[in-house]
């Protein structure tokens, strides 16, 4: 049997990519953004993270600075550098929207950030071949790589990737464009393209809104319902719930689900079905942790692997019998650091 | 609009152990579809009897431990219809109810329900029948007969042995292959109709609600044996399409070692127990007492899964080594 980990989830991005990204009309009373000053002297590694810094680009997939970044992979010298122009969660596509709509501008941001970095490829990942062939019609010289739809998608491109013998670096495809456009022109990172989605939204849209504005507008503007009773940012799976509308988004928002109802799982007791072991991308075996808690004296040694998890929830996700699986692999990976439960007397 | 405060993952599941539950439970249904069109309502009669006897059990027992009756999983409807499945039609009405309150009352509740047992509840009140009522288990109308089965009271038709039974006794089945395919023989009611049980498991593997390799390696297993050691004077491969086609040996394959609670729970665990069950049907119908014994094998080789558990590694720990952040 071929083991192919991470799950499938199913995919609702159709709805919010047959429209194209729509401004949010900005409040009347903003003073016009401001501008780098002209850049002298020629175009090198150090002027381009200097650009990156002077514009404040935040790369969207983790929310790591771009300039930070890119110094530290200027340190561990990746030979590729990959744009993550795919969207792990089912229902976001911000990410695929801004390379259809801004391809050129990826392309050239890549390459950018690779002189930045010194990495000799530069390679636009998307999720499949059908996005692949539009991206093509657009620029047929556009190098791409398939991360494929089982999330999570970026750890599961990494781990091919690696195992490919590729050291490669990841950078998200906001960043891209918005580090072409502080180079070229001096603009500063002030938009972010989020998707708005849920039952609870009426017009499932990408939307550009500017960085600061609260999610109360974001929600207006797609048409929220009176009836929604939750409302996330981030993603659907690892995401966090906001109870304040006044939050503002922020360059790594990428989506924000409205919800009617939150889904309710009933727990059961482990079934033994394994397919949080196989959902699993870091080869950890959930269940088996998941019972060792459960016993009255946990054995470390038996708590294998527990400190490599990433905290992507496909383990909770795949679950039937809906176990949260993340939360005991993360209090095993608690307990092994700490020692807690070594009783030395 | 007030917002709650729940916590992540926020999607919807593609499956609950209600919706795998839910599956195996149509596939079962869908086995009776062909006994009812041939012989009326009694089969339905029967099946809806022993489901209700199941939810009785299940409150009964509920409320003996004061807790709150939880049937949402399907669970015992399962077991109450496998248990339906493998009696013939003419037997009475309490045999399959008297398996199934042995089933959920001593087989699975005591042990803590779904996810706890340690022995398939179907297989434990089949084999319960089997040991205090072999007359009745293995007394099997005759198909070919057109006779008309009343809906509630007992049957008293004439008997005539099943395929099963003839290879007791070393004689070859007097049966055309469509008749076998299609379950016009003598057998327990949801067993015969081979390619519908086929149909159905290719449904359940379809759903990843069973896992198919137990089943492949049990059929493996069971048709290694047959064409090594047949028990009728034939070729090799005749022996073998006459042994996974008569008694319960597909249907037992299928439904019941495919419970993920009660198998191993790594790959390679699941072939050797797949192979270990396949291995133990056969001897049991060479040197067993009764014609049948799959519910007695299924319920050796659950005993052996702790075992077989702890023999095979379950963690990839000495595995690729993947890359550090």
């Amino acid at each position: 049997m071929i083991l192919r980990h991470g799950i499938k989830l199913d995919q609702q991005k159709t709805a919010s990519l047959r429209h194209k990204i729509k401004d949010l009309p900005a409040p009347e009373e903003t003073e016009p953004p401001k501008r780098l000053p002209p850049r002298k002297g020629e175009l090198n590694a150090a002027a381009i993270i200097a650009a990156a810094q002077g514009a404040g680009i935040v790369d969207e997939f983790d929310g790591v600075p771009l300039f930070q970044k890119l110094k530290r992979l200027r340190r561990l010298k990746p030979n590729m550098i990959v744009a993550c122009c795919f969207d792990e969660d089912p229902c976001t596509t911000s990410a695929m929207a801004t390379l259809r709509e801004n391809t050129n501008a990826i392309i050239s941001g890549l390459v950018l950030a690779a002189q930045a970095c010194g990495a000799k490829e530069n390679k636009i990942a998307v999720a499949t071949r059908r996005e692949a062939k539009i991206i093509h019609k657009i620029n047929s010289q556009a190098d791409l790589i398939f991360a494929g739809e089982r999330y999570p998608a970026r750890l599961l491109l990494k781990k091919k990737l690696f195992s490919s013998g590729k050291n490669a670096a990841y950078i998200g495809a906001q960043a891209c464009a918005a580090l072409l456009a502080a180079v070229d022109d001096g603009d500063l990172q002030t938009s972010a393209v989020v998707t708005v989605a849920g039952d609870g939204v009426e017009h499932w849209r990408n939307v550009r809104a500017r960085i600061g504005t609260p999610l109360k507008d974001l929600l207006e503007f797609c048409g929220v319902s009176e009836k929604t009773t939750l409302v996330v940012t981030g993603s659907s799976i690892t995401g966090k719930a906001v109870t304040d509308l006044n939050e503002p988004v922020s360059a790594a928002t990428r989506c924000v689900i409205a919800l009617k109802k939150a889904p309710k799982y009933r727990e059961y007791p482990c079934i033994g079905c394994q397919r949080c072991a196989h959902a699993c991308p870091r080869g950890i075996v959930p269940w088996k942790v998941h019972q060792e808690l459960l016993s009255a004296e946990p054995d470390p040694l038996r708590l294998t692997n527990v400190q490599k998890c990433i905290r992507c929830s496909a383990c909770s996700v795949a679950c039937p019998s809906g176990i949260d699986l993340t939360g005991a692999v993360q209090k095993a990976a608690h307990l092994k650091k700490s020692g807690d439960f070594l009783d030395i007397t | 609009m007030t917002l709650l405060n729940a916590k992540a993952p926020y999607l919807k599941k593609e499956a609950s152990v209600s919706s795998m539950m839910r599956d195996t439970l149509i596939a079962l249904a869908f086995l009776l579809i062909l006994p009812v069109v041939r012989y009326g309502v009694r089969p339905l009669v029967m099946a809806g009897m022993t489901l209700l006897v199941c939810a009785l059990c299940e409150i009964a027992w509920s409320l003996l431990q004061s807790r709150s009756i939880n049937a949402s999983d399907c669970s015992s409807m399962v077991t109450g219809l496998v248990i339906v499945l493998l009696m013939p039609l003419n037997a009475p009405m309490w045999l399959p109810c008297a398996a199934a309150a042995f089933a959920i009352l001593v087989a699975k509740k005591p042990f803590g329900s779904t996810g706890h047992t340690p022995f398939n509840p179907a297989a434990a009140g089949v084999a319960f029948a089997t040991l205090l009522w072999p007359q009745q288990m293995f007394a099997y109308f005759n198909p070919s007969a057109h006779e008309a089965l009343p809906a509630f009271a007992d049957c008293n038709v004439g008997t005539v042995p099943s395929p099963a039974a003839v290879l007791k006794n070393g004689l070859k089945p007097d049966i055309l292959p469509m008749d076998m395919l299609w379950g016009v023989f003598a057998g327990p009611v949801g067993t015969t109709g081979i390619l519908v049980v086929c149909a159905c498991g290719l449904y359940l593997f379809l759903k990843r609600t069973a896992n198919w390799e137990i089943t492949a390696c049990c059929l493996l297993g069971a048709a290694l044996m047959a064409a090594l050691w047949p028990r009728i004077a034939c070729i090799p491969l005749t022996s073998v399409k006459y042994e996974l086609m008569s008694g319960s040996l597909l249907f037992c394959a299928v439904f019941m070692l495919t419970d993920p609670v009660t198998s191993p729970r790594t790959w390679l665990g699941r072939v050797i127990y797949g192979f270990f069950a396949g291995v133990l049907i056969m001897l049991f119908r060479r040197y067993g007492a009764y014609e049948q014994g799959a519910a007695f094998a299924i319920l050796i080789a659950n005993a052996a899964v702790p075992h077989i558990n702890s023999l095979v590694c379950g963690d990839r720990r000495w595995g690729e080594e993947l890359y550090e952040e």
